[in-house]
């Protein structure tokens, strides 16, 4: 028989039963088993993180420590932003915080009944649906929030990112994208040090749209995506 | 404020595949960044502290179990970095591979100070726990990259990762749970799988 399938090799590695082909292949190949072995070696560790691993930025004015006992004076636009820290937040979330946004993510929230009870509870105030917190894509090293609010005139969304610096040539937009992110709703722009509001179109259904994106626009007359993310996050009910 | 686009939603290339191609671009930068710290361009320090700062002080703080001792082992790293720039070669490893190495041995450093200092004070019996912290910390390193590296894959990989790793879902159970083909689900495990390995081995596996 052939050598293994890596696409068999990688669900046997996460502990699913081999099929008979593949269990008598193994016995006699070195090569898939080791194959399979560097995979289940991944799989194992992978599954013994927490949250705790998740990479959090150091406290503020380390850098200015390191710069300061180096003696180096940087120009403030290489100076480095620290993300907004996770720890800072007091909470330690265990790796179940995984599972939940993996699940939430699959089934669909339940937002929708929340966005209801708003409207027919309208008191004049602005009650909160649904919240986000906004992570860093790559190493854009920025966080932030975002949330929905059901309001007298309609549902809005709230956006602040902290510490945003100036594009060039440039701007930050908001957008709203399915869970699986394949289609996205332009919201408006972001001002760098500013928190923005912005009104959803009636009609539009939070839980199609639960995904809260800020990517970094150009003035190209282009008005799709321009597939550079700062940061991103699911709203969760 | 509202765009003038709400009115319709938009559809555009699935993020999945737009982040590989941030992902390229963080690559190269990252190799710019490495090629320039070691060419003593100080700026690459201070990209280098914004790339992986977060890295070698998570590594020092779950390896120390001390916020104060962790940043100031950050501080170290990055110091002693600069300072050794001359041994780093960009030729046979990566930047972050070198700074983690660097944080290992600071970590031991750190280790081996409190237990002189446990000793000092014949207080022998209070660094017995705190040796075992530092037995475990080799696995740190490669439990925060993975967890880093987690949180980079796009979807619908890194869902199908979570359900898999983290419920124990079968392929079969997650293909029908996110209704997606049995053969695009197993791919997606083994691409992901690949992607962590290597991650392993470029940021991981310095001496």
């Amino acid at each position: 028989m052939p050598h293994c399938d890596e696409d068999e090799l990688s669900v046997i590695a996460l502990g699913e039963p081999a099929r008979p082909e593949d269990e008598q292949h193994l016995q006699g190949c070195a090569r898939c088993q080791s194959r399979l072995d560097q995979m289940t070696a991944v799989v194992a560790s992978a599954r013994s993180i927490t949250d705790a691993d998740r990479p959090v930025a150091p406290p503020l004015g380390t850098w200015d420590a390191i710069a300061d006992e180096l003696g180096l004076t940087l120009p403030a636009d290489v100076t480095p932003i620290s993300r907004g820290t996770r720890h800072s937040r007091g909470t330690r979330r265990g790796a179940a915080t995984w599972l939940i946004a993996g699940a939430a993510a699959a089934v669909g929230i339940a937002i929708g009944a929340v966005v209801t009870a708003g409207i027919t509870g309208g008191t004049g105030s602005a009650d909160l649906v649904a919240t986000a917190e906004l992570d860093p894509i790559d190493d854009s090293g920025y966080v932030g929030t975002a949330s929905v609010e059901q309001t007298d005139s309609g549902a809005v969304l709230r956006v602040t990112v902290p510490a945003l610096p100036a594009v060039e040539d440039g701007y930050y937009e908001v957008w709203m994208a399915s869970p699986d992110t394949t289609t996205m709703v332009a919201i408006g722009t972001l001002n760098p040090g500013q928190e923005a509001t912005f009104p959803l179109p009636a009609g539009m259904a939070v839980t199609d749209f639960p995904v809260v994106d800020v990517s970094v626009e150009h003035f190209d007359g282009d008005a799709g995506h321009s597939a550079v993310s700062v940061v991103r996050g699911q709203l969760q009910a | 404020m509202s765009h003038t686009e709400t009115a319709a939603p938009t559809t555009t290339g699935p993020l999945s595949m737009t982040r590989s191609w941030e992902r390229q671009v963080r690559e190269d930068g990252d190799e710019a960044i490495a090629a320039a710290f070691a060419a003593g361009d100080d700026q690459a320090l201070a990209h280098a502290y914004q790339r992986w700062s977060a890295l070698v002080y998570t590594t020092a703080l779950r390896s120390t179990g001390n916020e104060s001792d962790a940043a100031d082992i950050s501080q170290a790293v990055f110091v002693s970095a600069w300072r050794g720039r001359q041994g780093f070669d960009p030729t046979r490893g990566s930047l972050p591979a070198w700074l983690l190495g660097i944080t290992r041995r600071r970590v031991a450093d750190h280790w081996e100070e409190r237990t002189r200092d446990s000793k000092r004070v014949a207080a022998v019996a209070a660094s017995e726990p705190e040796e075992a912290t530092a037995a475990s910390a080799e696995g740190v390193v490669d439990r925060v990259l993975l967890a880093d590296e987690l949180e980079r894959l796009g979807e619908p990989q890194r869902r199908i990762i979570e359900l898999a790793f983290f419920q124990d879902l079968t392929h079969g159970q997650i293909a029908s749970l996110l209704d997606l083909p049995l053969g695009t689900v197993k791919s997606h495990i083994r691409r992901s799988l690949d992607r962590l390995r290597t991650r392993l081995e470029v940021d991981g596996a310095a001496l």
